[in-house]
């Protein structure tokens, strides 16, 4: 609510004309989405309607992470709120040889661009360059 | 700057006679005084409003302080602190910004207060600083009051020039929003005194901090203050951010560092909004309208909320090049930051409390 209340403020609009967007229409009348999931998909897109420049930073690493294109078994990650700047890598393996392959393959992965563009992202570089 | 005028003085029975009595009864002669008995000064409280906080504003309180005056700052947890002290001899503050934690800090002991036994607290400071002359404190006079706002009534700084000009291991710093100097400009500071002002551009001014002085006041008074031979520090905190925000903070320090000689700052530092949810709870019943409730804000591992990472450390590096280009060497400092937007900002981050204090040592 307190979301609803701010974007209100921010934008000069009423939180009817908030929930009443067409977004938020079609996931309230999906038919395939339950109550429970109808409920957290609006709430992730209001969530993304506050905060529109933190989310546009997630989605951009959640894009850079996916170009690594990592094995199942590493799972590659930033604090909720981007707080703290730092990337939380977590190795899940079976047997050292699992685990010896993994690391190989998260080494390579290390040397794509992709990873600089991370940090960068964290830093606030990149956002400042491309609003430059 | 429209002074702040009490509607009426409540004097603590014993608290009369102080200089800081005097100071008032010479200042205010048109405004009411009461004499309470010790004890019972808060059975006296202003006729409530729906804005308990601001109705506790409207009047003064005199009387003795019975705790310690002389404190290290809290700083924040997991944040780099800058070592340093704090001396309380007011709490509240008339101004009213939108912003300020003291509504949430001081949401059950509103009442604008000033304390009499100033001698106390001299007593106590000199105890402290006597006994470690080969410690530097940097000390503050500002963190639950303004400085210098109730100044022209109470003559609190007065009282405390003379002896803090006289100590070599201290700077005191008088941090302000007002223009009240001129009672400062009689003494001598020794180069032991700062004064050092908040500082935002006049937009934000105008919208959330209320009865303060103007950008062009406080920079008459910053520039008064330096040809009498004070310091001077700046605020840059809180930064706020808002369509233009750019625009408006580049204009405000090319004007600042153009008015001062900025060869002779002690310091400037910088630090982007900070609430917790329960001020924000008070921002939003006393300031409903104010934009500063919609700004994307993360909390934050000690408990603050601030402009998510990547955005502020944006905000700091700006900052940063912008003074640079004017001020190449001028001492840059973090409030309430970690190491991490330490080193994002500057490409480092101080070792220690201790180190980044000293570094605001005044070379002797």
């Amino acid at each position: 609510m307190d979301w609803l209340e701010e974007i209100a403020l921010r934008d000069r609009v009423q939180i009817h004309e908030i929930l009443g967007r067409k977004v938020v229409g079609e996931i309230t009348t999906d038919p395939r989405l339950g109550r429970a999931d109808k409920l957290k998909r609006v709430k992730e897109q209001v969530r993304r309607w506050r905060f529109p420049r933190l989310a546009e930073t997630e989605d951009a690493i959640r894009v850079k992470i996916q170009a690594l294109k990592l094995h199942p078994g590493v799972r590659v990650s930033v604090p909720a709120g981007l707080e703290g700047g730092r990337l939380q890598i977590e190795i899940s393996a079976a047997s050292h040889r699992e685990l010896k392959q993994l690391m190989t393959r998260l080494s390579e992965a290390l040397e794509k661009t992709e990873v600089k563009e991370i940090f960068a992202l964290l830093s606030g570089a990149s956002s400042e360059q491309d609003r430059n | 700057m429209k002074p702040f005028k009490p509607e009426e003085v409540i004097v603590e029975q014993g608290s009369e006679q102080s200089p800081i009595w005097h100071n008032l009864r010479h200042a205010l002669a048109d405004v009411p005084f009461r004499v309470v008995e010790s004890g019972s000064l808060l059975s006296v409280r202003a006729a409530s409003t729906n804005d308990g906080f601001g109705d506790a504003k409207r009047r003064l309180y005199l009387t003795k302080h019975k705790g310690d005056f002389f404190k290290k700052c809290p700083g924040s947890e997991g944040q780099v602190c800058c070592n340093y002290f704090v001396i309380n001899f007011a709490s509240n503050c008339p101004m009213d910004c939108s912003y300020c934690y003291l509504q949430e800090y001081l949401s059950g002991n509103a009442e604008l207060k000033v304390f009499s036994n100033v001698g106390d607290l001299i007593d106590e400071a000199d105890r402290t600083l006597s006994k470690h002359r080969n410690v530097f404190f940097r000390i503050g006079t500002g963190e639950i009051t303004d400085s210098l706002a109730l100044e022209p009534y109470t003559g609190m700084v007065g009282e405390l020039i003379p002896y803090f000009a006289e100590q070599p291991n201290v700077l005191l710093e008088l941090k302000t929003k007002s223009d009240c100097v001129d009672s400062l400009l009689r003494f001598d500071p020794k180069g032991r005194i700062v004064v050092a002002w908040s500082m935002n551009p006049q937009k934000v001014i105008d919208r959330d901090e209320h009865f303060t002085a103007s950008l062009k006041e406080r920079l008459g008074a910053a520039r008064r203050c330096q040809e009498a031979g004070y310091r001077l520090g700046f605020h840059f905190d809180p930064m706020i951010e808002y369509p233009g925000w750019e625009t408006d903070y580049q204009a405000m320090i090319e004007e600042i560092f153009l008015t001062i000689d900025w060869r002779r700052l002690a310091w400037v530092s910088m630090g982007v909004l900070r609430d917790t949810p329960g001020l924000k709870r008070a921002m939003r019943e006393r300031f409903p309208q104010t934009q500063l409730l919609t700004g994307e804000q993360v909390l934050c591992p000690d408990g603050k909320l601030r402009y998510f990472q990547p955005l502020r450390v944006t905000m700091y590096r700006k900052m940063v090049q912008w003074m640079r280009g004017v001020a190449p060497t001028v001492k840059i400092y973090l409030c309430m930051e970690t190491r991490e937007v330490w080193e994002q900002v500057f490409g480092y981050a101080p070792f220690c409390e201790k180190e980044l204090g000293n570094q605001m040592a005044p070379s002797l």
